[in-house]
């Protein structure tokens, strides 16, 4: 893995923006979770 | 934001993403959608077009909770407080994902993942002032004295940003690339590069400030709902 990503530098690039999207989602999804248990503490 | 931004900003960012990763690396180009080479780094010089926009935003968040935190010392309104929670903590997301794109770049250009370069020890530096704002919230109870004492703490830590990101790499020598930020205050980069370098600057802020909309309303409203429970 590491040998073809040092012989392909456009998959190292395409690794960043994975790793970037891949944080935001994860951010996001912390968000959601921080809504859903709003929204069920509102509900009761 | 609208619904149609949002779509814009979609399309947009996803548009980037296609340039920055299809437009061929050429020695000398001759079309609007060809980027040269920049000796070294060849076809790694595209991170640019995504790392650099991390730590872009990165300035941007916390200088935008500076900006927050002075408006709370002087209104002592909540939702100043609760922008500036909010803007910080985009900052330390995209900070460190500014940290990992870098690192993990560094391990395939210059063979390991750390090499404690100025720019990554600013980073680190930043990393750390801007969790020890959040620890520091953590730890004070009271409503109003976290407010005050953390809009203290973020405006002396928003006057560091600029120093660690601008600053000290212009005065220190680093392994880092130098297309941006530089001794001769100049932009080493061809047209078409610098406009895809542009949007994506342009998208990535746009994203920053939907994503901090989405986080200042939902701590605005577990502040409310927290309120109701007293």
């Amino acid at each position: 893995m590491y040998e073809f990503l040092a012989d392909h530098a456009l998959y190292t690039v395409l690794l960043i923006v994975l790793i970037c999207w891949a944080g935001i989602f994860f951010y996001l999804w912390r968000l959601d979770r921080k809504v859903a248990r709003l929204e069920k503490d509102l509900r009761q | 934001m609208n619904t149609a931004l949002k779509i814009v900003l979609g399309c947009w960012l996803g548009l980037v993403i296609c340039a920055a990763l299809l437009f061929p690396v050429v020695p000398a180009p001759q079309s609007w959608n060809e980027f040269p080479v920049i000796p070294g780094l060849g076809e790694k010089a595209r991170i640019l077009f995504f790392h650099v926009p991390m730590s872009w935003v990165t300035v941007v968040a916390f200088l935008t909770s500076m900006v927050f935190s002075i408006r709370y010392l002087r209104s002592k309104e909540t939702a100043d407080d609760l922008k500036a929670v909010a803007s910080a903590g985009l900052g330390l997301l995209f900070c460190v994902l500014a940290t990992i794109t870098g690192s993990v770049w560094a391990k395939f250009n210059w063979g390991s993942f750390w090499n404690w370069d100025p720019r990554e020890t600013s980073i680190i530096v930043l990393l750390l002032i801007y969790g020890a704002y959040f620890a520091l919230r953590s730890a004070i109870p009271s409503d109003e004295k976290r407010a005050a004492l953390s809009a203290v703490y973020a405006v002396i830590a928003g006057v560091t940003v600029p120093f660690f990101i601008f600053i000290v790499p212009r005065i220190i020598g680093s392994l880092h690339p130098e297309p941006i930020v530089n001794a001769e205050g100049k932009v080493h980069m061809n047209g078409s590069m610098l406009a895809v370098f542009l949007c994506s600057l342009a998208g990535f802020t746009m994203l920053f400030v939907w994503m901090l909309n989405i986080k200042i309303r939902v701590l605005r409203l577990a502040h409310h709902h927290s309120k109701e429970g007293d």
